[in-house]
């Protein structure tokens, strides 16, 4: 695969990268295909995968806040928003998660540390870099930290503030990395770019070369979600290294000395795996994700090859089979015949609907806020769609959509499914105005390894009952949408005719 | 580059507001109207996720949240600019969306690249869709001050000129922040119940109570205006005096309690020339509820075992920590040791407000401070000579209430420890609520 790049600072943007797409709608295994990635379809390679675009969009989601919510949420570190004081508003989502990540990991429980330039019109004309320059200073001598990153705005982007002279000037004088993270919202069309960005500014400054390797370490790619690879592990003989949030600068510095890297999502996990693999030589694991019974099979044995565990996993694997079927068999009789539908990142819905169907529950449809035709491994054993399609069936009605309720209003009305399993805010409120429950997934590990077809299991028999709540409510809500939009079956009738929006109009 | 002029550090952590474009959540609060985002993509969803959920979880209502329309900005406007794109997204709005009206808040991007958002909108408005705009680019300041900038576009562009005759007893209200300030729904509500308690008719404007567009058409009609804030929505009631020829009444606080919801009725009410026995009448019936309750509380207050704490702080906007203090000072006979001022009033007000908390009572005064970062808030309070037990502020602050002792109630942005539907802190009810949820606090927390 390409070179990981680790000469400039900002990295490459994801559809650079990888081709993604952020707008298209079709079947999984036709997406699968049109991808090129294992499967070689009709086409022979990505070049089919045709990205639509419609006149009407709503909210999206920016990369900045991909950076906020990870290099905003590391131990002793301090992230500086070298922007005005609007972009600073969503700390509030990720201190929530902060604390709650905190406390459910036996941390102690305190605010992020996050500062913002607080950009005002005169800096927009005089530029901002003194400002950065004084704010540096504040959280340097506020806080002592072992770390500072700087994210770009849009703002910052367009005036053309040098945020790389003044962190190389600050790496000098303070004597800790100061990481600029160029993270301009208009940079990228989907959000993931900022994950790739706060992990290409780690690889760059805070990982350091190892000095000794750690054999039953591995490096766990997650966000804030529950101690749940640290058990799963811990039977094969190794510890987890928690990365990027909640963990602290050292635990950063010291992915290069792991055994391996594994990730609860790729869409997470991608960048930073690869280049830890290229510039220190830390294999990533060669399977799809642990979900579904399948899944973590492979997974695990995988992480067994790689680590020299193949003498513990096989053991493992069938003393957890025969643990799981009997309350797997129980779910399944109550949850087998319910239909389900899935609005997750792209890798982590493949995953989600392999538990479903493992559970006997139809998934006929999913929307995905965007789709990675490739990894950046290249390795088409990563391919989490490919495997999806191949070892549970096609997904019928597959969407790439980047939130955009009014196309989700189509879709959900047409599938009327007994629950959605979601992740990221934005399109449950509506789901419940629609006579939907929603269960939200906060906790990105509840679904992880043998246990999560349980876990998963069992928050499904909960949030199913909530459709009391959901259908009173459906019956007494007004949808914001014209009874033109309302009449429409085709969520993507405005990509194909976006001359529609005119009609009628004499211009 | 030219050296900046300025060598003060203004950086903010754990910031206490949204920036200018962050009044799209005043279109919001208008039922029926519509925000249109004329922004980068996660502009809109910060705003909204801060300042309506992860602030009380007040919920995105008909036109917020992800449904209305947002630009999403991407390189290519940046560079080409967003005119067309703007033209292509305010027409697929009307095909899309039914909303009443539709209001443009522009973001930095399009304000720094020189969109001509006036024509694009203007050619709408000739077609006579509703729709205005609002330069809203997050540099120029915080959702305050978008706030009045989003109002005054709505009454300029939409609701217009007027010659007609006014109409005795109607009144505009111009209050709280709809969504900054946590509990402004219910907040609005009690405003509007107590003022047509003594026979007025009111132009609520905001939240539930209000009738929308259709509402806001009869603004210009209002006999007078009545600003309840130490600030915010003054320059509005001058732009109105001058437009409509409307005279308005101040009042810096915003009533909690009998004390001050009975004076300030009996202002309005002679103000409006409304029978003093109307308004003497439901003042009476009011206090015969509130003060049963209060009859009540009093054995709690008084015979609590292990005694209830006395020295409060008040960290928060100049608006809702005025009326905090002086409710929990005159009502209650508590006892103010801090108070810190967040939300940056424009200069021109600050000594005003400085000078309202300095007469909060006979032999109360207290000099408060306006300070926006953070770090320096926390500093502050740890320094301070005197500790305070119950800390009226935000969730930025339960660290160091935790260090410093003190309970904290979650009074303003961001209360993320709240979830609030129709709460209200003000008026006659709302003060029964603020006495329940102080002393929940703090006795909640005993052991």
């Amino acid at each position: 695969m390409a070179r990981i790049n680790l000469d400039t600072a900002a990295v490459e943007s994801r559809e650079q990268r990888l081709g993604t797409v952020v707008y298209w709608d079709g079947n999984a295994l036709e997406l699968s295909e049109k991808s090129g990635y294992s499967k070689k379809g009709k086409c022979g390679s990505g070049c089919n995968l045709c990205e639509m675009k419609g006149p009407f969009t709503q909210p999206s989601v920016c990369s900045e806040q991909m950076v906020e919510c990870q290099a905003g949420n590391i131990r002793e570190a301090v992230l500086i928003q070298h922007a005005p004081i609007g972009c600073s508003a969503s700390q509030t989502f990720y201190n929530t998660i902060y604390r709650i990540g905190l406390a459910s990991r036996g941390h102690k429980v305190e605010n992020l540390r996050i500062s913002s330039t607080n950009l005002t019109e005169r800096d927009m004309v005089f530029g901002g870099a003194e400002k950065l320059r004084l704010t540096i200073e504040d959280v340097w001598n506020h806080y002592h930290p072992k770390a500072i990153f700087i994210g770009s705005s849009c703002a910052t982007g367009i005036i053309g503030d040098d945020i790389d002279s003044v962190t190389e000037e600050y790496t000098e004088k303070l004597g800790i990395p100061v990481v600029p993270l160029h993270c301009e919202g208009f940079r990228s069309k989907h959000w993931s770019t900022g994950f790739d960005q706060t992990q290409h500014g780690i690889l760059r400054q805070i990982v350091k070369k190892p000095t000794k390797k750690q054999e039953d370490l591995v490096n766990v790619i997650n966000l804030w979600g529950s101690d749940v690879f640290g058990p799963l592990l811990a039977n094969l003989d190794l510890r987890v290294n928690y990365v990027v949030d909640l963990a602290t600068v050292d635990d950063l510095a010291s992915m290069s000395e792991a055994a391996a890297t594994v990730a609860f999502c790729n869409t997470l996990g991608t960048y930073l795996s690869e280049g830890l693999e290229q510039a220190f030589g830390v294999p990533q694991i060669r399977a799809p994700q642990p979900y579904g019974i399948a899944g973590t099979d492979a997974w695990l044995r995988d992480l067994a090859r790689v680590t020299h565990r193949e003498h513990l996993v096989e053991d493992f694997i069938a003393r957890e089979h025969a643990r799981i079927a009997p309350e797997v068999e129980k779910l399944k009789k109550k949850l087998g015949g319910k239909q389900g539908f899935i609005a997750t990142g792209s890798a982590y819905a493949h995953g989600l609907i392999e538990v479903l169907r493992e559970l006997g529950i139809r998934v006929n449809g999913s929307v995905v806020f965007h789709h990675d035709p490739i990894y950046d491994s290249g390795d088409p054993s990563q391919d989490t769609l490919a495997h999806l399609v191949d070892n549970y069936g096609n997904v019928d009605d597959f969407v790439v959509s980047i939130r955009q309720p009014f196309q989700f209003f189509t879709t959900l009305r047409k599938h009327n499914p007994d629950f959605i399993l979601i992740r990221h805010n934005g399109l449950a409120p509506l789901a419940a105005r629609l006579g939907v429950p929603a269960a939200p997934l906060g906790d990105e590990h509840l679904a992880i390894g043998y246990n999560g077809l349980i876990n998963l299991g069992n928050l499904i028999l909960e949030i199913i009952e909530r459709r009391r709540f959901c259908e009173d409510l459906s019956k007494h809500v007004t949808h914001q949408y014209s009874d033109w939009w309302s009449a429409q079956t085709d969520p993507g009738i405005l990509a194909k005719h976006p001359e529609l929006i005119w009609e009628g109009i004499d211009i | 580059m030219t050296q900046h002029p300025s060598m003060k550090s203004e950086s903010i952590s754990r910031a206490r507001y949204g920036c200018a474009v962050g009044a799209m959540q005043s279109a919001v609060a208008i039922p029926g109207t519509m925000p249109i985002a004329d922004c980068g993509p996660g502009c809109a969803d910060k705003q909204y996720a801060s300042l309506a959920f992860y602030n009380g979880f007040q919920g995105s209502g008909y036109g917020g949240g992800a449904s209305h329309p947002s630009i999403n900005t991407t390189e290519k406007e940046v560079v080409f600019g967003g005119n067309d794109r703007l033209r292509e997204l305010i027409q697929a709005s009307t095909k899309v969306l039914k909303a009443d009206l539709f209001v443009v808040t522009t973001g930095c991007i399009s304000d720094i690249v020189g969109d001509d958002v006036a024509s694009v909108v203007g050619e709408f408005q000739r077609r006579n869709v509703s729709v205005v705009y609002a330069e809203t680019g997050g540099f120029m300041g915080n959702n305050f001050i978008g706030h009045e900038v989003v109002v005054k576009a709505v009454i300029d562009q939409y609701v217009g000129d007027f010659s007609g005759e006014k109409e005795q007893g109607l009144v505009n209200i111009w209050t709280e922040l709809p969504y900054q300030n946590t509990f402004w729904r219910g907040d609005l509500a009690e405003i509007k119940r107590v003022l047509e308690g003594i026979g007025l008719k009111v132009n609520i404007l905001f939240g539930h109570g209000s009738g929308g567009v259709e509402e806001w058409k009869t603004i210009p009609k209002a006999q007078f205006n009545i600003v309840i804030h130490t600030w915010l929505g003054l320059s509005v009631a001058e732009h109105l005096s001058e437009k409509y020829g409307q005279p308005f009444l101040h009042f810096p606080t915003i009533p909690i309690g009998s004390i001050a919801t009975g004076n300030f009725l009996r202002d309005v009410g002679k103000y409006a020339k409304i029978d003093s026995k109307k308004v003497e009448s439901f003042i009476e019936s009011e206090e015969r509820d509130y003060y049963k309750y209060m009859e009540e509380f009093s054995e709690f207050f008084s015979e609590y075992f292990f005694g209830v704490p006395s020295k409060f702080a008040v960290v928060t906007d100049s608006a809702y920590a005025l009326a905090i203090t002086k409710f929990a000072v005159n009502q209650l006979g508590l006892i103010p040791v801090k108070v810190i001022l967040t939300e940056n009033p424009p200069e021109e007000h600050r000594e005003s407000i400085r000078e309202q908390f300095r007469s909060i009572a006979d032999g109360v005064s207290i000099e408060a401070e306006f300070i926006e970062d953070g770090f320096v808030i926390e500093e502050e309070i740890r320094n301070s000579d005197r500790k305070p037990a119950i800390l009226f502020g935000t969730t930025w602050d339960r660290d160091i209430a935790k260090e410093v002792g003190a309970g904290v109630v979650e009074v303003s942005f961001p209360a993320s420890y709240e979830v609030v539907l129709s709460r209200s802190y003000v008026g006659y009810r709302g003060a029964l609520s603020l006495i329940e949820k102080i002393f929940t606090v703090t006795i909640g927390a005993s052991a």
